[in-house]
């Protein structure tokens, strides 16, 4: 298996990097959390335990809409053992939610999906807990279901909130019965580009919903001190989490602390702000320590971050000569029963479905809706897989009606430095072009291949993220090095790789740094590990204190080797004259000196950064129509079909990407992998299926079905590196979230060449390839 | 309630406990040794995973006083010097390890693995983790530090 560019250039010390000198291309990449994780020694939030800890659960609405006409709780407050029961009459009556606040803490006389909690229960053991949330009298008048999005923007249909008008919400989120919220990106004039074309195409996809699935389900221990409570949580954004208590809870945010032990895991699922109120709350009223863990099913019913289902027509205008002339596309989004931070999810999919490519007219419209689903919400790269998988499935579908190669078509159309983009930002170096050539090169396109397999092409792009963030960097008396910092880790290594940027600022080693993360008791705010911003931004902001700690010691050197700082270089752990090696000084003496005077102690946060301007009118404005730093990608992936079966196998996997500078090669690495894997799942297995009741049937990782390592193709992987503006340390850009974009897109382009018919749903299990080939 | 002893990791513990608990809730809870995850109680994700007389068991799915008169080893028992065992530190090396959830159970199941098959072929180590599901890796890091270990050994 190799990770790399089959072809290596002798030139370079890593075939991958392009840029010799970039750290990632040379440094050996040591996690700080890896003894503790491969030893298990390492905490998680369900290990956590604690004097007097009482185990919570949850009473759920059970059905996905009604009216609760009976809650009582009083059997459950009887039962011995039980120490707190709470519902939406114990706690502030505020609603909330990023965008719109349509959300409670608990069910407030109407629930609108199955996991919506109803009631909490928190007991000495996690058997009486389940008991007394049993023995709560919960009567629901049923509700008419709003089972499908589509169905929802009917004009009869059932609101899925009635007083939605009374929410407060942000003034550009454009919303109205059912819709959550709606945006339209127009550029140009699409009927003039439309009448202007030799051949029209239209073509209609549905995407369903699925999960985020982290190994780790999530897991919150709430203790209260006097008026001050800690909360460990599984949470990718503890400060998010923080906000929410605070804001549910009606706390000043000082009064609130919020600790994530090491995260099992998150894409996104674990974004945003879950149940750390209700465990907050249920540990005041008893007035001991709460502990919820919650089960595999719990973990697929009840967080409001479902991946959203989503049809998807796009109708593009297209001549002869291979190049597009317009393209109008109608977008509907299922929410689920709360908009959760989907409010975005438009203007995001709108962007997707236009595409990476030069297409002067465009107007597209999405629509986010209700229903009476499990939210939806962030996970890695919302909207994008399945908005890729529609618009590159319709790029073939053009390539094929002019008769040209879908690769030669997207070589053409595809965006370069200089070009105009569907929102009409115009783009500086990127690496699109780049992607497409070397991630096809290192694949089978074009040979001879068996008559069941079949090589998919497809590209894709991602924003980065620019946000506000903060971490200290200081370094004590014997010379040992600290990061406390805002950023959260969820495994990816972004926050492992911190160290490496303060290191190469101040001469340290990157062992040389030991990081204090995920506190929000001790650090700067941070967003958390969302948007693929943790270095970036992040990185920004270590850099900055690295660079004044740097100041510092070489002023230090400076007096003590009677030189001037500007001639001090700062090295492999000491300081020395520039030119003159032996006259030097170690770091730790220079820590030793300071430890007596001036402390190596210092702040540094990201500056912010402009985003650019788009010259199309954006109705719904959520500002994810102007990308700074954007992320470019091409996967071309051989895929075997079973014609007797309709199973699709993925056979192998060449990827490339332009993410910007890479700093952290193994870490890049295991994103693409990991992204590409979660893309396999997405294409062929992973759904998450209703009943006609709007129940989920397969809230199981058996029935659900992630990618195993028998599934597990080979992965090749080449970084290009165009040398533009990066958004973060050294031209990085983000990286999370985009290898899992273009993934399942590809797989659907190889399945089409196969059978012939393009399977247009998502996933494609082998009982819809069998059905299309029917 | 009964009462058994349990062996981990060559320590011996006095357990009492429902007869219906699972050898996952007695080593989390009771013996206190917390690196066995649980990812899914259901035998799904292999997260649990330890070893009894050195076959590979999910011990969310398993009796906890039916392991009694045998010898579990869990995460905690693998190395048996101060410095990490070989499979370990190539999970680091390799880039195997991202959020960690899963680890603990696939240096388990890779540890039985190389136990019965020294030199596994790439079809006998994805068989061999095929119950360990990880979320982060895309697992191809996990197959390199097994066939590093391979080497090493
Ligand atoms: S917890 Fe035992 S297999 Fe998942
Ligand atoms: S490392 Fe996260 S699940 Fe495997």
């Amino acid at each position: 298996m190799t990770d790399i560019a089959p072809v290596p250039n002798p030139a370079l010390p890593n075939p991958a990097l392009p840029n010799p000198s970039a750290p990632g291309a040379t440094r050996r990449f040591v996690r700080a959390d890896g003894p503790d994780k491969v030893t298990g020694s390492g905490r998680y939030a369900a290990d956590l335990q604690l004097s007097g800890m009482l185990h919570a659960k949850f009473r759920y609405a059970d059905v996905a809409h009604g009216r609760i006409t009976t809650l009582d709780t009083s059997a459950a407050r009887a039962m011995p053992g039980v120490l707190s029961v709470l519902t939406h009459a114990d706690v502030p009556d505020v609603r909330y939610s990023p965008g719109i606040s349509d959300r409670t803490l608990f069910a407030k006389d109407v629930v609108r999906f199955e996991g919506e909690v109803v009631a909490a229960v928190a007991a000495t053991t996690k058997e009486i807990a389940q008991a007394a949330v049993d023995a709560i009298v919960v009567e629901i008048e049923p509700l008419p279901v709003v089972n499908d999005a589509e169905e929802a923007m009917a004009a009869d249909s059932p609101l899925v909130h009635t007083d939605w008008e009374s929410y407060e919400a942000d003034e550009a989120v454009v919303r109205s019965g059912n819709t959550v919220s709606f945006s339209s990106i127009t550029h140009g004039d699409v009927e003039a580009g439309l009448s202007a074309a030799d051949h029209v195409i239209t073509s209609h996809h549905v995407a369903d919903a699925s999960h985020a699935a982290p190994i780790e389900p999530r897991a919150i221990v709430a203790q209260w001190e006097g008026q001050k409570v800690t909360v460990w949580t599984s949470s990718q954004v503890p400060f998010d989490a923080r906000a929410g208590i605070c804001q549910t809870l009606q706390l000043p945010t000082n009064r609130v602390r919020v600790i994530v032990p090491h995260l099992g895991g998150g894409f996104g699922g674990k974004c945003g702000f879950h149940f750390e109120a209700q465990i907050a709350a249920l540990a005041k009223a008893a007035k001991r320590p709460v502990k919820l863990v919650f089960s595999r099913r719990e973990e697929f019913l009840a967080p409001d971050r479902r991946r959203e289902g989503m049809t998807v027509e796009i109708t593009s205008g297209v001549k002869n000569d291979g190049s597009i002339t317009a393209r109008k596309a109608r977008i509907v989004i299922d929410s689920g029963a709360y908009a959760s931070d989907a409010a975005f999810f438009p203007q995001l999919a709108a962007m997707h479905v236009g595409g990476p490519y030069k297409v002067p007219n465009v107007e597209i419209e999405a629509h986010l809706m209700y229903t009476n689903h499990q939210p939806s919400g962030s996970v890695r790269a919302p909207t994008a897989p399945q908005a890729c998988w529609a618009l590159e499935a319709h790029t073939d579908q053009l390539a094929d009606t002019l008769g040209i190669d879908p690769v030669q078509f997207r070589l053409q159309n595809c965006v370069t430095e200089g070009d105009t983009g569907i929102a009409g930002q115009v783009y500086g170096a990127i690496g699109l072009k780049e992607c497409i050539e070397k991630a096809v090169a290192a694949s089978d396109y074009g040979a001879e291949l068996p008559d069941d397999e079949a090589v998919g092409v497809a590209v894709s792009w991602w924003p980065s993220f620019p946000g506000p963030s903060g971490a200290h960097v200081k370094i004590d008396d014997d010379g040992a090095g600290q990061i406390i910092t805002g950023a959260q880790e969820c495994g990816t290594g972004a926050v492992m790789t911190l160290r490496q940027l303060a290191a190469d600022e101040v001469g340290l080693q990157p062992e040389d740094f030991e990081i204090i993360y995920q506190d929000t008791g001790v650090a700067p705010y941070d967003t958390g590990a969302t948007g693929s911003q943790t270095l970036i931004n992040n990185g920004r902001a270590v850099v900055r204190a690295a660079r004044q700690i740097a100041d510092e010691l070489r002023k230090l050197a400076a007096d003590h080797l009677e030189a001037a700082p500007g001639d001090i270089v700062l090295a492999d752990g000491s300081a020395h004259v520039a030119g003159t090696p032996t006259k030097n000084v170690s770091i730790p003496e220079l820590a030793g000196i300071a430890a007596g005077g001036e402390l190596l102690a210092a702040h540094g946060s990201a500056p912010p950064l402009d985003y650019p301007t788009v010259a199309a009118t954006c109705v719904g404005e959520q500002g994810v129509a102007g990308w700074v730093a954007p992320q470019f990608a091409c996967h071309a992936v051989r895929v075997k079909v079973d014609a007797e079966t309709g199973v699709a196998r993925v056979m192998e996997i060449s990827t490339a990407h332009d993410s910007g500078t890479i700093l952290n090669l193994t870490g890049a690495l295991g994103q693409v992998h990991g992204g590409v894997l979660m893309g396999i799942g997405q294409a062929l297995t992973e759904v998450t299926r209703y009943s006609d009741e709007g129940l989920q049937m397969n809230a199981g990782m058996l029935e659900y079905k992630l990618q195993t390592a028998a599934d597990a193709p080979p992965i090749t992987t080449q970084f290009v590196e165009p040398g533009g503006e990066g958004a973060g340390p050294e031209g990085a850009k983000g990286l999370a979230e985009a290898p899992n974009v273009p993934t399942a897109a590809a797989i659907h382009n190889a399945i089409t060449k196969v059978i012939g018919t393009p399977v247009n749903k998502l996933p494609m299990t082998a009982e819809r390839i069998w059905e299309v080939q029917q | 309630m009964t009462s058994y002893e349990l062996n981990v990791n060559g320590t011996t513990y006095p357990i009492d406990a429902e007869p219906s608990r699972n050898l996952l809730s007695v080593i989390r809870d009771q013996v206190g040794l917390t690196g066995t995850k649980e990812g899914c109680d259901d035998c799904e994700c292999g997260a649990c995973m330890v070893l009894l007389d050195g076959q590979p068991v999910n011990s969310c799915s398993y009796l906890a006083a039916q392991a009694a008169e045998r010898e579990v080893t869990t995460i905690e028992g693998i190395m048996t010097t101060e410095e990490l065992a070989p499979i370990q530190q190539n999970m680091l090396d390799a880039g195997g390890v991202q959020c960690g959830f899963c680890t603990p159970g696939m240096i388990m199941s890779a540890t039985a693995l190389l136990a019965r098959t020294p030199d596994p072929s790439e079809e006998e180590i994805k068989i061999g983790l095929s119950g360990n599901l990880c979320r982060c890796t895309g697992y191809a890091k996990i197959f390199d530090a097994i066939k590093e270990t391979v080497v090493s050994l």
